[in-house]
């Protein structure tokens, strides 16, 4: 084990530093709507009130090093509930940049030098010329082995292309096939998009290990790499957190950003409704049920009830508006699955699995059969916690479904849909 | 990076998201007229369920109010500002009947308000004087007055509920009261939490684990209480089946805060609201209310920018200080968004009296904005600050809603009052 020592916060004094005029956590009325409204409480013998009371007695030794701080996903739904606005994530963010790197969560700590490793800003390390082969492998058997798309693109540096697209590495990386079923989606609707050699990644697991600096640095290189191309919009694809790291930080740096941040989920229920992406629901004869998962990052932390309302727009197209279950609570509201803040690579199982009951006993209480969500990490959360707590349920991402119910769904492209549509249109 | 200024444009605009604001936007929503609704996250997680019209009309009386309709009659002699003296009988009667109804409409039933007050549950186990109770809640009401053998069941590891507590003093008066603990299925951390359980109870296997562990303590017991626990967005059908899988009433005493109730009224609002084509943005404050000639401006932000709301007329439903619809200065009360004059103690030594439990309250409780019959706020002078401008909920001046039981009451009463006016107004402009 390390001897490196954690420095203690005076979180009280960072507190006030970080708060806007006016604003204090005195304010804290100690109600607990935070607390009974956070699936990390109780872990770690903690929870976000007793975090701020805590701050507040100047018990900074023991804030300074709970491991609770990796427990919390920083989602924000305990600042969404208090009535006094007070933003706890902020302060697990500067303990969690406390810690001495070699006691932070390997995982995540790994995953950040992973991105900062190469200029394709992986977190799995996935180096440039290796995602161009794969994108162009991928590419040329599709266009051979499925006729219909035999002109289907998948550009690299395009210089003044619309879109620049975001990959999660995970496809490129481990499940290539799965970006298919977004290259027919442009395809179909004829958008002008490039991906990036560099700067193409989407995941940023430095922001969850607290390293500002680094953070930044994956940003500029992303932000760098679409400035050079020129293109209009930054498209995050259905990756939730490569979003949030690459919004806040532009805000939060002052970054020169000379393109506009979207989230693909918005263009999703634009093409529908203009009618160029015709989907419909005629292929759910049996009338399976979905819900949805609404990702934080991209709803409560960033666009709020709006593009929450975009998804359920798109979901009640795809499946059929008495199909879809809402979860409860949702949109805004809605908890985070436990899969966020690098829960999934910060080695804590245990403490993730119970988190994530609260979002298991969501899912349940819908008796859906699927869950879509634009978000990758939830999506991981989301079947782990099925699988550990005997759910039936699958997950899917967007794509699977539009492309399902366009009938242009090709074989390999299934990984995620369960037996009772497993062959569906084929 | 550059954000869009957000533009909404709407006939009338409700500042405020606690129970005055909500009903406000029901009213709104009721009368066709276009509303957009902005406020932060508001107090209305920390009500009861329980909705009170007058329990205490401040006459002194040892007992509470049983038929609130007398104490507003007796409000309009002594306190003729009160904001319940300043409406209508009939205007509360429909008031209460509209908000209730539309709320049982979508997903939470209450019960219709009658000519009585009730005489509902507290988890200290005591009694009081409400108008209107959740169907989870009436059979409690019910199983106090004909004396029924009843179980309160509590849970291990849930604070601030304590079946002993209700029974030690409701015994009295409740021979047939008893009380047990038992454990909540699957959640085996420390400290547990209604809404946490509240939510678990969606799922039919918790209802049914539940429903065995009671069975193993309830005894003769011909009614079974528990902690507002019974489901968040479904709670009839959660009641109906444990009733079902137990055979028996069951019912829910509301809990300290944070509280089932009030969070089931806020998700549902939330939800609903837009739904029925109401722009709703929550969780935000209006940061400034500019009366220009053409319309009200409303001033606003979230995280992607800058909102503006354009109204015709506009409802302000801040609430007290809890809200941040006054703020207490050194040198006095102000009310900080409109800048309205706020009636209040001449001076900071007259806040409080010196008797902390005193009988005639505080002064500091009667502070707010005062207003005309139609709820519109009145400047230093006495006059109408803008015809477009109206007021609701606590933070209207001359009443003590924690003392006279009455904070729905005045909330619901003037948010309709408010809206009647507001809608005069609309027409004018429309016309």
């Amino acid at each position: 084990m390390s001897e490196a020592k954690t420095p203690t916060i005076n979180f009280k004094q960072k507190a006030m530093e970080l708060l806007p005029e006016g604003a204090s956590f005195d304010a804290c009325l100690t109600c607990g709507l935070c607390s009974s409204g956070c699936p990390a409480s109780g872990l770690e013998n903690m929870d976000p009130r007793k975090f701020i009371r805590m701050a507040m007695l100047g018990m900074d030794e023991e804030l300074s090093t709970t491991p609770w701080v990796w427990t919390c996903t920083q989602c924000k739904r305990c600042q969404h509930v208090c009535p006094m606005n007070i933003d706890i994530s902020q302060l697990v963010f500067l303990a969690r940049g406390n810690w001495p790197k070699d006691k932070k969560p390997s995982g995540i700590v790994r995953s950040c030098e992973l991105t900062r490793s190469t200029d394709s800003t992986s977190a799995m390390g996935l180096q440039p010329d290796d995602f161009v082969f794969v994108v162009n492998d991928v590419l040329e058997e599709v266009r051979e082995t499925q006729p219909q798309f035999k002109d289907m693109v998948a550009p690299i540096d395009k210089k003044g292309a619309h879109f620049f697209v975001n990959q999660n590495s995970r496809e490129p990386m481990s499940e290539p096939d799965e970006m298919v079923p977004l290259w027919k989606i442009f395809h179909l609707v004829g958008a002008d998009w490039t991906y990036s050699s560099k700067g193409w990644a989407a995941e940023n697991f430095c922001m969850f290990s607290g390293d500002e600096a680094a953070w930044y640095e994956v940003i500029k290189t992303r932000v760098d790499a679409t400035n050079e191309l020129g293109c209009a919009v930054w498209l995050n694809t259905e990756c939730g957190h490569s979003y949030y790291t690459m919004w806040n930080a532009i805000n939060r740096f002052g970054m020169e950003a000379n393109f506009k941040i979207e989230s693909l989920v918005t263009y999703y229920a634009q093409w529908i409704r203009e009618g160029k992406l015709p989907v419909n629901s005629d292929w759910n004869t049996k009338n399976i049920k979905f819900t949805v998962q609404d990702p934080c990052q991209i709803v409560r932390k960033a666009y709020g009830d709006s593009i929450a309302d975009d998804l359920r727009f798109v979901t009640k197209k795809l499946v059929g508006e008495e199909n879809f279950i809402d979860m409860q609570p949702n949109r805004s509201a809605n908890y985070c699955c436990g899969g966020g803040g690098g829960f999934l690579q910060a080695g804590m199982t245990d403490q993730r699995r119970a988190y994530g009951k609260r979002k298991f006993d969501q899912i349940m209480a819908t008796q859906a059969d699927y869950v879509l969500t634009p978000c990758h990490n939830c999506h991981s959360q989301m079947e782990d916690i099925g699988h550990f707590y005997g759910g039936q349920y699958q997950v899917v991402h967007f794509w699977t479904l539009i492309c399902l119910s366009l009938g242009i769904l090709g074989e390999n492209e299934r990984t995620y849909l369960g037996p009772d549509l497993a062959n569906l249109g084929l | 990076m550059t954000y869009e200024k957000r533009e909404f444009i709407a006939d009338l605009a409700v500042i405020g998201s606690g129970l005055a604001g909500m009903a406000a936007s029901i009213f709104a929503l009721k009368r066709g007229i276009s509303t957009a609704q902005a406020g932060n996250t508001g107090a209305l997680a920390y009500t009861t369920g329980y909705l009170d019209l007058l329990g205490d009309a401040g006459t002194g009386a040892a007992e509470h109010l049983g038929d609130p309709w007398a104490g507003i009659r007796e409000l309009q002699k002594s306190q003729p500002n009160h904001p319940l003296a300043r409406v209508p009988e009939n205007d509360i009667h429909e008031a209460f009947t509209e908000f209730t109804s539309f709320i049982s409409e979508c997903g939470i039933a209450y019960g219709a308000p009658g000519k009585v007050n009730l005489k509902a549950l507290t988890p200290a186990g005591t009694t009081k004087p409400t108008f209107s109770v959740p169907a989870t809640m009436q059979p409690g009401v019910d199983a106090l007055a004909s004396q029924a053998r009843c179980v309160i069941i509590d849970f291990k590891g849930l604070r601030g509920f304590s079946g002993r507590q209700v029974v030690a003093n409701l015994k009295d008066r409740w021979p047939g009261l008893t009380t047990e603990r038992v454990s909540f299925p699957d959640m085996p951390m420390g400290e547990i939490y209604p809404e946490v359980m509240a939510r678990a109870l969606e799922v039919p296997g918790t209802r049914e684990k539940l429903a065995d562990a009671i069975k193993s303590v309830r005894g003769d017991a011909q009614v079974i209480g528990l902690p507002a626990i019974l489901g968040m967005h479904n709670p009839d059908l959660v009641m109906t089946e444990l009733s079902r899988l137990l055979g028996c009433p069951v019912f829910e005493i509301p809990t300290m805060p944070p509280s089932v109730p009030g969070i089931r009224l806020r998700e549902m609002f939330e939800q609903v609201f837009p739904k029925k084509g109401l722009t709703l943005v929550p969780q935000q404050k209006v940061r400034s209310v500019e009366f220009d000639t053409d319309s009200v401006q409303l001033v606003l932000a979230d995280n992607h920018g800058p909102i503006i709301i354009h109204a015709k007329a506009v409802i302000l439903a801040t609430g007290r200080f809890l809200s941040g619809g006054l703020e207490a200065e050194q040198t006095g009360i102000v009310e900080p968004l409109v800048n309205l004059p706020v009636a209040q103690p001449t001076s900071r030594d007259s806040w409080y009296s010196m008797e902390y439990m005193g009988r005639d309250g505080h002064a500091i409780h009667q502070c707010g904005i005062r207003v005309d019959d139609a709820f519109r706020p009145l400047d230093k002078d006495g006059k109408v600050v803008d015809p477009r401008l109206f007021a609701a909920g606590v933070i209207l001046a001359h009443q003590d809603w924690i003392r006279g039981r009455c904070g729905a009451g005045v909330a619901i009463s003037s948010a309709y009052r408010a809206v009647q006016g507001a809608e005069q107004i609309i027409l004018q402009k429309n016309n």
